[in-house]
């Protein structure tokens, strides 16, 4: 996309999460996820990563997930509109507007190994199914069960039936296979980044109203320093993120999964840091059911678990051999 | 600015550069440090082979000695430097900033060259005894006569004063007016009558940073850089140039030791100590991410964007992957302990050193918040 263009599609976003953001978890209802999914659906956002070659680069794309992570949103931008789509384009398969997919991962919310694995339907708002890709790379639909608990609480997230019958999509060669968990890896990390980055960012404008011992608690250097760590770490968490999904779009795959692997590792834990002391700085109030704080918490703790954990990816990138 | 997409490539004019830069590199063998001499030592002849082939102030215009290309251009000198293991660029980048935003026309023509040159080499007169964090209540004064001045005072940490032929000082010019409008900054010859440069030797062992006493020393009006009063903006933007991750000598210097450790991590695979491949996988993600953001800030400055404050997340960044890193390695590598130390032990003593020279981390969080998060001041 030109420049234009884009600033356009990352407005429409903005404008959905400006109109559908959870300010509260008790907003969290059926009803309101229906809205919101529709009107998502209704920015046709699938088409961007449809196509081959993709509408919007992998940098897009990720700038857009980072983007729907700012706010707490039940919408499934990511596995609906980017990840589903992207295995099927990999795949080259035929665009079908008939179903709408989401993409299936382990009970760990891991990328799955083993056929036999229990799975879930990951962020299936308005998913009809649901698309797994086996260790060898066979990319496989399953049919959705009941809605299945979250720690997450605007995450959709439903269980697969482990009688379930697998319709087979086709087969990924494997350096799209390697593509494949880059992306994914790029796409989910930015959504955290996003997330961790508005929360310091509400933390910063509450330290300078929030006002203490007749001054505002942003005037107290252990405050500024909280704040100003926290946004070290945001910019880490944008920069290495951002050059992973440039990666993708320019490198060969084996460098762009060792990116990728790379930002998870540095947004597993500094998003959650960021996080952390943004809590901090809103004292009592951030420990309520009605803020938001919590739904940016459980979502960038979780996160750091979603598909690759901190104590998976170190170990494996001290040794150069990053693709196993 | 960082919300739509960047272009982390290369232009083709600097793959060409790259290019070229290899081949003279293939022709040029790398100087050798002979036993006993002094690094800066050593660093200057490769300063001056550097610039014998036009490899230095690529960003600086040619009629200041420079060859007239862009801040990019001078980095992928760096990174070329970098991945074969020599020795960065002469850290000279600040000071002309200085030099050409400051300085007058005639100065600039006729310090410049040389400075590029190598064949005089610069030390940088800011810090003192009684000013290092709240460098605006120095205390050293040059006093206005006619058409000079006489200067007074103490410096303290001037890194390779011993080494050097000229100070970028900075004095105060003005008891009466508020810090931020009374200080100004001189080139002061070190040969002069009045200076007496006494080194100190550093934790490492290492003849570094030097005291410098000025009694009295005279110094002309013409050596003045800039309008009097304009010192500390002068060493705003010096300081804001040397933190910036642009220079990109140190990440090439951490990225190989990265590599010494991953291999040795490849070597001994499963044989580490527990939690130790997970540290150095965590250097390994630093390191990825410093080279990520470095890259970051040359895209930015390609769409446009001006150095400013971020570049003391840049610094806060570097400092975290150095201390970590030579941390890591130390207990990766013990042997490195036994004994008066190996040269990783003395650059482990050096990583120390990050978190405070060119403004401390506690300075740094302090011009973030007040700077870029804007939060109140307090009082
Ligand atoms: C290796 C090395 C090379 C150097 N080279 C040069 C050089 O070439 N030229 C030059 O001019 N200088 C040089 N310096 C000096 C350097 O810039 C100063 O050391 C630095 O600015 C800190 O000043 P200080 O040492 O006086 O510490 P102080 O300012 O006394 O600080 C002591 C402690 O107090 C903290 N502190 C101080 N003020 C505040 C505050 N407002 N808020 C929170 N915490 C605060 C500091 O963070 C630090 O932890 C060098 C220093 C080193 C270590």
């Amino acid at each position: 996309m030109d420049r234009e263009e884009f600033v356009l599609v990352r407005d429409m976003v903005r404008s959905l999460a400006t109109r559908f953001g959870v300010t509260s978890a008790d907003e969290v209802k059926p009803s309101t996820r229906t809205a919101a999914q529709q009107a998502l659906d209704e920015l046709g956002l699938a088409e961007l990563r449809r196509t081959s070659p993709p509408a919007a680069t992998a940098q897009e794309c990720a700038l857009l997930a980072q983007e729907h992570g700012r706010r707490p949103l039940t919408t499934s931008l990511l596995g609906t509109v980017l990840l589903a789509p992207e295995l099927l384009r990999l795949l080259g398969a035929q665009p079908d507007t008939r179903t709408t997919p989401t993409i299936a991962l382990t009970r760990e919310l891991r990328f799955p190994g083993q056929a036999s694995t229990d799975l879930v339907a990951w962020d299936c708002e308005g998913a009809d199914s649901a698309l797994r890709v086996s260790a060898e790379g066979t990319v496989g639909r399953v049919e959705l069960g009941p809605a299945a608990p979250g720690t997450d609480l605007v995450r959709a997230v439903r269980s697969v039936p482990s009688d379930a019958p697998v319709e087979v999509v086709g087969r990924l060669t494997p350096p799209d296979r390697l593509r494949w968990q880059a992306y994914a890896l790029v796409v989910v990390t930015a959504e955290l980044v996003g997330a961790a980055s508005s929360f310091v960012e509400q933390a910063v404008e509450y330290a300078r109203v929030r006002r203490q011992y007749g001054r505002p608690i942003g005037s107290f250097q252990a405050v500024q320093h909280l704040l100003a760590d926290a946004t070290v770490l945001v910019e880490a968490c944008t920069s290495v993120t951002r050059y992973a999904a440039w990666c993708l779009d320019n490198e060969p795959p084996e460098r762009a999964l060792a990116a990728a692997r790379a930002a998870k590792a540095e947004v597993n834990s500094s998003a959650l840091e960021a996080v952390y002391a943004g809590m901090q700085v809103f004292g009592g109030i951030a420990q309520t059911w009605e803020h938001t704080a919590h739904l940016y918490l459980r979502k960038v703790r979780l996160g750091s678990t979603l598909l690759a954990t901190t104590a998976d990816l170190l170990p494996a990138l001290a040794v150069p051999e990053v693709t196993r | 600015m960082t919300d739509t997409p960047l272009d982390f490539g290369d232009p083709a004019d600097l793959d060409r550069l790259r290019r070229e830069f290899r081949a003279w590199l293939a022709e040029h063998p790398l100087p050798e440090r002979q036993s006993g001499e002094p690094v800066p030592v050593f660093l200057r002849r490769w300063h001056r082979l550097l610039h014998s082939g036009g490899w230095v102030g690529l960003d600086v215009p040619e009629r200041y000695g420079g060859r007239g290309l862009t801040a990019l251009h001078q980095v992928a000198i760096s990174d070329e430097l970098g991945a074969c293991r020599a020795p960065g660029v002469p850290r000279i980048g600040y000071l002309a900033h200085a030099l050409l935003e400051f300085g007058s026309e005639e100065q600039r023509l006729r310090f410049l060259p040389r400075m590029l040159a190598g064949d005089e080499v610069w030390c940088q007169g800011f810090s003192e005894p009684g000013a290092g964090s709240d460098l605006a209540g120095m205390s050293t004064f040059a006093e206005r006569h006619d058409d000079h001045y006489t200067v007074r005072g103490q410096k303290l940490w001037t890194s390779y004063a011993q080494y050097s032929g000229l100070c970028l000082l900075l004095a105060r010019t003005d008891r009466a007016a508020p810090a931020h409008k009374s200080i100004s900054a001189f080139v002061l010859p070190l040969d002069r009558p009045g200076v007496t440069v006494r080194p100190l030797r550093a934790a490492n062992g290492d003849d570094e940073f030097c005291e410098l006493f000025l009694d009295d020393v005279r110094v002309e009006e013409s050596e003045r850089v800039g309008a009097e009063g304009v010192g500390w903006a002068l060493a705003m933007t010096t300081v804001s140039y040397e933190r910036n991750a642009l220079d990109t000598g140190h990440i090439s210097k951490y990225g190989l030791l990265v590599e010494r450790l991953r291999r040795h991590a490849a070597e001994r695979h499963g044989g580490l100590p527990d939690g130790l491949l997970s540290r150095i996988g965590r250097c390994v993600v630093d390191y990825e991410v410093l080279v990520a953001h470095a890259r970051r800030r040359t895209a930015e400055r390609l769409a446009g964007q001006v150095a400013g404050p971020e570049s003391s997340v840049d610094k806060l960044l570097m400092t975290r992957t150095e201390q970590r890193l030579y941390d890591t390695a130390l207990e990766v590598f013990p042997d490195e302990l036994a004994g008066e130390g190996g040269e990783l032990f003395g650059d482990y003593l050096y990583s120390r050193a990050a978190s405070v020279y060119g403004g401390t981390s506690q300075i740094q969080r302090n011009i973030i918040a007040k700077r870029i998060l804007h939060l109140p001041s307090n009082g």
